[in-house]
């Protein structure tokens, strides 16, 4: 058992600390008892830990990976982190993430001799996992070659070697791109119908998914298909490099994520206008602030008692928190002469009629575009729609789950009674069945705009982000990988 | 000028007894104007807040939160008597700096004691006024008995501080309890020797108590219905009778009213809604409605098998009162936060609902939440029944929750402290209760702010310090009203109708036509 968490109240910064000094299998059982005790709560601090982790889990020493192997131990992980706490879904998404990392750094590895200028993608991949190959291959020749294949293109080319690259390509950074060179999402058409296809790769490869250059994350500049054919000698240890340079980028995402969703506040908040908001969301506040900068507004605050309403009146008071568990706190909106009116949560229908925006931080983000919020939040959306008060969503690209909600009732989480109704009083919570749900399921009919570190989405859009950042196969962690892919 | 002083004081206080009101009127309006010129001194930047509520800022100066302002004008005024003659006759004695627009009556002596009330009021008041619901202010709740009039019987002012306290609470609660209270107050009157009964009981001996009634807090729509029908039996009344039957004759009537369109229309209404609780039901509710109580508790005593879920919100915590008494009868309760809502909606079969009003729009007035409550059953295609007395419908009409509301204190949306967040905050830690108790918080929320005066910088403000901070509001409204599409039924004693009714059964029933 790790004994320097000892006299320590275990937390997010104290789990950090002690990834340094304890080996892995410890650090593993500990998170995963800190998720099941809840004392580590909440999408970011469960992504950033899990960051942490999987980069000791990667970064071993004196451990050689190659591709397969590291997956599977990386699912095995996985799975371990997701059982201990499935309804925190950073967690699983961070895994997934961190698997597509792999996979690309393994296809990018695995592929590095084709000299196509059609930029061949990764067969010896495809043909391992037996997948159906699919259409949409365009030739650098044709006018749809921005479009479609370009994102291919900038990391297909890429040789095993990253170091070489990086310089070749003029300073920009290198990095793993985490498209998917297997399209992963769900409209996936009969294979081999392009006439490109045929013409190109007569094995059928896979196709690249297509997003607009601009939204990847994080974004590798565009490269030519030059191939500078790399030294494939040190593969597995480069395998290690990219996957750690992955983990970082993704580590680097997690910090600044909320500046990035604030960047675009000025966009979606004019003067004088009359905003709602719920719970003591930091990234709600930290757009609300960049936002007061500039612009004047009222905002009508929900306090949403009985679990968050303690934490909300002190962001409200006092400002939002600094990184977290530290003393140091941004100004609170009030100092900024935004007036700030706080109010029950059973008053959200009252002045809905005068509200011009509604504003909401998410738990979960789940494929359809739907999300997990704050319990009260379902009502909030709903009397926004009854108003036609625009529903604006923020959340970071990691809060994203590729999970669809066949049963929404499996994704609540129930909270402690006792802050509704305190033990004290045994004849009540004797005899009375108290119910505190800690999350709402809100629909995505009801949401008309999620703003996240890309930038502004509509909800119909957000399966293409999951598939720009997750794998089918990665989904289901449960699933037993192809026998075939195992003997790699 | 002392000799002319002289006789306009003689003339003064042979004219007092008539001319006083509106001579306090005049002065009052000074006073306003006095006191906004000497703040524009003082402050020299405009306000910021737009004029429109300038006007509801100098409204509670002048008519005063509390006594002590009352006190102060009053001793002001006395102080001021000599000068406003002067200052009326002559006009000219305006200071170049009081930049108001027509300020023939500006009285330089008092604008000295005025600026130093709103220098330290003003910033106090400015912060608890919500711009959208400024009509709404000053908050209603008179705290203590001074500057009561002489004329309010003791039964009306004590039934005033259980009503200030939520000691009663509740629609057709308040308006049977002021009912009785009247009763008290109409068997202790005497006629005066000129005049008779009918004309003279309403608006010399009616009238103060029902001002007491409403200065600590708003009427509820009952509590109107019931007054106009006892204004017009009053009014109606032969004027030979003498005046010991008149007097019980209105008190027999007053009970036949409260008997007739409030104790049987309970039974009716529950008789009725009763029926629609099946077994297997699971029948959700909100806050704590009587009637709603006697339904549940009637259609479990007739063996019924269902169960109830309460859902309950803050400040008031009703609903956690009727999940006891009904967890005491027996049933099985389900309690739920507000927060919880969506969850919980899913399972109901039936939400039944109390009223504070029906609106002639078909909407329902009732306490704040109740039309989230109705929205998401709505949505959940679980139907929707209001429980209503005829007594409670009324003839206004209102679209929104915003322009027919109450605001209830905003300390009542304060926490009790936990110890160890605050410990220099003592006075706050005795503080137990915090529903109803106003005078108590608002003593304690003071001294824990002189209190957090001496902290360090680094400890984090409390939600007691909410004054402090010039930009924060806390709003507390009391009602919301339900649109007319999210309810199915109206039960009251006249039958099952549906919303669009309620403008026909109130002509019936309060107008009588």
């Amino acid at each position: 058992m790790p004994s320097s968490m000892v006299g320590q109240t275990p937390s997010l910064t104290g789990f950090l600390k002690s990834l340094k000094q304890n080996d892995i299998e410890n650090s593993i059982e500990l998170f995963i008892s800190l998720l099941k005790r809840r004392q580590i709560k909440n999408s970011r601090p469960c992504a950033i830990a899990t960051t942490h982790l999987l980069l000791r889990v990667v970064a071993e020493p004196k451990r050689k990976w190659d591709a397969q192997k590291l997956i599977a131990r990386v699912r095995n992980v996985g799975r371990r982190l997701i059982a201990a706490q499935p309804r925190e879904m950073a967690v699983g998404n961070i895994v997934r993430r961190v698997l597509g990392v792999i996979r690309e750094v393994a296809e990018r590895d695995e592929d590095p001799l084709t000299d196509s200028e059609f930029s061949g993608s990764a067969s010896p991949i495809t043909e391992e996992f037996q997948r159906p190959a699919l259409p949409t291959r365009f030739s650098e020749f044709s006018p749809l070659h921005g479009a479609a294949a370009m994102p291919h293109n900038m990391h297909s080319g890429r040789p095993g070697t990253a170091d070489s690259v990086s310089m070749d390509l003029g300073g920009t950074p290198q990095r793993p791109a985490l498209l998917s060179t297997n399209a992963s999402y769900a409209g996936q058409g009969p294979p081999g119908t392009s006439l490109f296809s045929i013409l190109q790769h007569p094995q059928g490869r896979s196709p690249v998914a297509t997003p607009p250059p601009g939204t990847q994350s994080p974004v590798t500049g565009p490269s030519p298909s030059r191939r500078a054919i790399g030294g494939e000698i040190p593969e597995k240890l480069d395998i290690k490099a990219e996957v750690i340079d992955g983990i970082k980028e993704l580590q680097d995402e997690l910090d600044v994520v909320d500046n990035q969703i604030a960047e675009s506040a000025l966009d979606h908040i004019h003067s004088n206008e009359i905003i709602l908001t719920h719970t003591s969301s930091q990234t709600v506040q930290k757009f609300l602030l960049t936002a007061a900068r500039k612009r004047k507004f009222t905002l009508f605050h929900a306090e949403a008692y009985p679990n968050n309403h303690e934490a909300t009146h002190v962001t409200i008071l006092n400002g939002a928190q600094g990184e977290d568990d530290s003393d140091e706190r941004w100004k609170p909106l009030t100092s900024l002469g935004i007036t700030v009116i706080l109010i029950p949560d059973s008053a959200v229908f009252a002045p809905m009629s005068r509200i011009n925006k509604v504003i909401l931080a998410p738990h979960a983000v789940l494929a359809n575009g739907s999300l997990l919020a704050a319990a009260g939040a379902s009502t909030i959306a709903l009397a926004a729609k009854t108003h036609h008060v625009p529903v604006v969503v923020l959340s970071g690209v990691y809060k994203l789950s590729p999970v669809y909600p066949f049963d929404t009732d499996e994704l609540i989480e129930y909270g402690d009674p006792s802050k509704v109704v305190p033990f004290e009083e045994a004849e009540f919570t004797d005899k009375v069945d108290i119910v505190n749900p800690l999350y709402d399921w809100v629909d995505c009919d009801l949401v008309d705009l999620y703003i996240t570190n890309l930038g502004g989405h509509a909800p119909s859009y957000l399966y293409r982000i999951v598939a720009d950042h997750y794998r089918v196969e990665d989904i289901d962690l449960n699933a037993k990988l192809d026998a075939v892919a195992k003997k790699g | 000028m002392a000799e002319q002083g002289g006789t306009a004081e003689q003339s003064k206080t042979v004219e007092e007894p008539k001319v006083s009101a509106v001579e306090l009127k005049k002065r009052a309006k000074a006073d306003k104007q006095a006191r906004r010129a000497a703040q524009k001194e003082q402050e020299g930047a405009p306000a910021e807040v737009p004029p429109a509520t300038n006007g509801a800022h100098q409204e509670p100066s002048a008519q005063g939160q509390g006594v002590q302002q009352d006190q102060k004008g009053k001793a002001a005024q006395a102080k001021g008597q000599q000068q406003p003659k002067p200052s009326k006759q002559g006009g000219q004695d305006v200071r170049p700096e009081r930049g108001g627009p027509s300020q023939p009556q500006s009285i330089p002596p008092r604008s000295k004691a005025a600026p130093a009330a709103p220098s330290k009021e003003l910033p106090k008041r400015d912060n608890s006024v919500v711009e959208l619901l400024s009509h709404l202010y000053p908050i209603q709740r008179r705290p203590n008995l001074a500057g009561v009039s002489k004329d309010v019987h003791p039964a009306v002012l004590a039934l005033g501080l259980q009503i200030s306290t939520y000691e009663i609470c509740g629609s057709s609660a308040r308006c049977v309890a002021m009912l009785l209270a009247f009763k008290e107050a109409i068997q202790a009157y005497t006629t005066p020797r000129d005049t008779s009964l009918p004309r003279h009981l309403v608006s010399h001996h009616l009238s103060p108590q029902i001002d007491c009634l409403r200065s600590c807090r708003p009427l509820a729509e009952s509590m109107g219905n019931a007054i106009r029908w006892l204004k017009k039996l009053i009014v109606e009344l032969d004027p030979d009778k003498p005046e010991h039957e008149a007097k019980d004759f209105i008190c027999e009537e007053i009970d036949r009213f409260v008997h007739e369109r409030i104790t049987v229309t309970d039974q009716a209404i529950a008789a009725s809604a009763r029926n629609q609780i099946r077994t297997g039901s699971v029948v959700l509710t909100y806050a704590k409605s009587a009637i709603v109580e006697k339904t549940i508790l009637q259609a479990h005593e007739q063996g019924t098998r269902f169960r109830l879920i309460v859902v309950d919100s803050r400040p008031l915590f009703e609903g956690k009162r009727l999940a006891t008494s009904l967890m005491r009868a027996g049933l099985e309760v389900q309690y739920v936060p507000f927060s919880g809502l969506a969850h919980v909606v899913k399972d109901a079969t039936l939400v039944l609902l109390g009223a504070h009003s029906m609106l002639s729009n078909g909407r329902l007035q009732s306490r704040v939440g109740t039309a989230s409550i109705a929205l998401q059953a709505h949505k959940a295609d679980v139907p929707v029944i209001v429980c209503c007395e005829s007594v409670k419908f009324s003839g206004k009409v209102a679209l929104d929750s915003i322009v027919l509301n109450e605001i209830a204190p905003p300390e009542e949306l304060l926490l009790s402290p936990i110890p160890e967040k605050s410990p220099i905050h003592p006075a706050g830690v005795a503080t137990t209760a915090v529903t109803g108790k106003s005078a108590v918080t608002v003593t304690s929320a003071a001294i824990s702010k002189d209190a957090s005066e001496d902290d360090e910088p680094a400890k984090l403000k409390t939600l007691h310090e909410w004054s402090s901070i010039s930009n924060l509001r806390l709003l507390n409204p009391m009602y919301d009203i339900t649109p007319a599409e999210y309810i199915r039924m109206v039960i009251c004693e006249y039958g099952s109708v549906p919303p669009s009714s309620v403008p026909v059964v109130h002509r019936l029933a309060n107008e009588g036509m």
